[in-house]
């Protein structure tokens, strides 16, 4: 994937590029201009549509405006008046769909992107997400989202399972059926395995799914909790949370699960490590100032940093890793309890404070970072049934994803 | 105790964390509870092993069916974000500890949370819940090597209501004697 907009991107800004655009405008040919500025703060994008079958068009079309509008680049306007126009077809034959698009802007009729993609029938919605990132890349500069997945825990029977899903909601694809408790996922950096903690053997242990070939591994199971498992930015190490000398504390690993190291020694529970985006320090909860708060200590070990004072309760942090070229700086979002209430906030770097991005009188708790860095998914729990939502840190928009039947939480955005 | 009496105690010990050490790699004891998730393996050396575990006990085996059922002990309650034992419940910790000490087998302690907090810190403060409750059995005289802790966070309440009546009641230890 990453590697096809790479070559689009080489062949754009190189030589100008000459694609036919079929059926659509007869027997003209376009050019995609070189240079198109890149779009700061939102623009108006208007959708013309696909012609061609009319089925297969009409959801792509859907698909399309769906990922313009979740991306927070955007806002879908008519397409008489928007700075950026869309225009394309669709057609499907035996061998899958074909949908040619077109993005133009229309004050200076430069084509920013005329490109064909093709997948099966079924992968329609993954055909599209591969489209808009372009779109994404090609107007904002920034990396999209619209190709990545979310995985959280499903309660479902009253068991909890891990599944799977697309970042807009759609293709829940659930991952065990062990009929137990499954929960806490975390993703490698390289999308193909998820750790988790698992009582399947009835004791709480961290497990690895391999999710390209089903495999499963135990990667600890010591005595007491084995929990919070995450991989290191550089997929070689995990920190976890055991409690099998005496309490909760922070440890790491390799990814095999050998080499464990104890990190934290104190007489307070340690839990929820995030890793910093360079890999040298981890971000967790301790309660050892009475009230749980969030720490900061080296991945090595030593002393321990004390970084939130401001609420007064303060948990369940993650730190972004957006790409090097982005807009969006590292991150540290942190679930904070404010009268009784959960919200979702990001702490300034220094001050000791949190600062409110999702506080609305619902319970909005357990933050994961987009691979852009810019977008936040969450459970918010209204009348006690949790749902996952999406949150634009830039525009503090929230977007519900489609429900799913028992409830969802603790998501994972995957890579 | 007499020699005879150590020597066979001695040799019950060393038979149970073989066998324990044994039946914890390659997938646990008992069969595999729901297939449909391919095999699992376990890396080596991961595990309660051998010597050098402090704190916690070394797991009881338990087969594919889970724990046995609960309620012979009454749950030891706690306040809101708290794992400390209120002096109320010390007559609750008495009636394990004297049951431990006059009948043989194991004991697994759970720690459970009310549905209010984030999932993960809860699984944290549920195993300081049943730490804390270990501590004071080990001070009434029970083995810790006895004893296990599970902590479900607020994954398994005993009340499913959302007002304080229930959330006082998940915010709780049970206690499961298992026979090994």
């Amino acid at each position: 994937m990453e590697k096809s907009w790479r070559t689009f991107i080489r062949l754009t800004i190189g030589a100008a590029r000459v694609l036919a655009v079929g059926a659509l405008l007869g027997s003209s040919v376009f050019r995609v201009d070189a240079q198109v500025e890149v779009v700061k703060g939102k623009h108006s994008f208007g959708v013309s549509g696909f012609s061609g079958d009319a089925a297969i068009a009409g959801q792509v079309t859907d698909v399309l405006k769906n990922d313009l509008r979740l991306s927070g680049y955007f806002s879908l306007a008519p397409v008489s008046s928007a700075e950026y126009v869309q225009s394309g077809s669709v057609r499907g034959d035996h061998n899958g769909i074909v949908v040619e698009c077109m993005v133009m802007q229309q004050a200076t009729k430069k084509v920013a992107l005329s490109k064909a993609y093709q997948g099966s029938a079924q992968d329609l919605r993954r055909v599209v997400h591969k489209l808009s990132d372009d779109i994404v890349q090609t107007l904002s500069g920034q990396r999209g989202i619209a190709q990545t997945k979310i995985a959280f825990v499903w309660s479902h029977n009253g068991a909890k399972e891990l599944a799977v899903m697309d970042y807009d909601g759609y293709n829940v694809h659930q991952l065990t059926y062990d009929r137990s408790i499954s929960v806490r996922p975390r993703w490698s950096p390289d999308g193909r395995k998820i750790v988790y903690t698992s009582y399947k053997n009835v004791f709480p242990d961290v497990l690895e799914v391999d999710l390209y070939t089903g495999q499963r591994r135990r990667l600890a199971s010591y005595p007491g909790l084995n929990s919070g498992a995450v991989f290191s930015p550089d997929g070689l190490s995990i920190a976890l949370t055991l409690s099998k000398d005496g309490n909760p504390e922070l440890y790491t690993m390799s990814e095999q699960g050998t080499d464990l190291r104890r990190l934290t020694h104190t007489r307070a529970g340690e839990s929820s490590p995030t890793w910093s985006p360079d890999g040298r320090a981890i971000a967790y909860v301790s309660d050892e100032s009475g009230v749980p708060q969030i720490w900061q200590i080296n991945k090595d070990g030593g002393s321990p940093l004390r970084l939130t004072v401001s609420p007064s309760y303060n948990t369940e942090p993650d730190w972004s890793h957006p790409p090097a070229n982005s807009d969006m700086k590292p991150m540290l979002a942190v679930t904070s309890r404010v009268g009784g209430k959960f919200q979702i906030g990001v702490y300034q770097s220094g001050s000791g404070v949190v600062s409110p991005v999702a506080a609305d009188g619902a319970d909005n708790a357990d933050p994961s970072w987009s691979p852009d860095g810019r977008h936040l998914v969450f459970t918010k729990t209204l009348h006690w049934r949790p749902e996952l939502y999406l949150l634009d840190v830039v525009t503090g928009e929230q977007v519900q994803l489609p429900t799913v039947e028992g409830g969802a939480s603790e998501p994972a955005w995957g890579p | 105790m007499s020699r005879k009496l150590l020597a066979q105690t001695i040799l019950v010990g060393f038979i149970t964390a073989i066998m324990s050490t044994g039946c914890h790699h390659g997938g646990g004891a008992g069969a595999n509870p729901s297939g449909g998730s391919g095999s699992e393996s376990s890396v080596p050396g991961i595990g309660p092993g051998g010597g050098g575990e402090q704190g916690v006990g070394v797991r009881p085996m338990v087969g594919a069916e889970g724990l046995p059922e609960h309620g012979q002990f009454a749950a030891v309650l706690f306040d809101y974000d708290s794992a400390r034992i209120r002096p109320s419940e010390d007559s609750k910790l008495e009636a394990v500890a004297a049951y431990l000490k006059a009948n043989p087998g194991k004991l697994v302690i759970e720690g459970h949370c009310d549905e209010r907090g984030t999932a993960e810190y809860n699984r944290a403060l549920g195993e300081r819940r049943a730490l804390a409750a270990r501590d004071a059995l080990v001070k009434l005289g029970v083995d810790a090597s006895r004893m296990s802790t599970i902590s479900y966070g607020k994954d398994r309440p005993v009340d499913p209501g959302h007002d304080e009546t229930a959330w006082a009641k998940n915010r709780r230890c049970e206690f499961v004697v298992v026979s090994q």
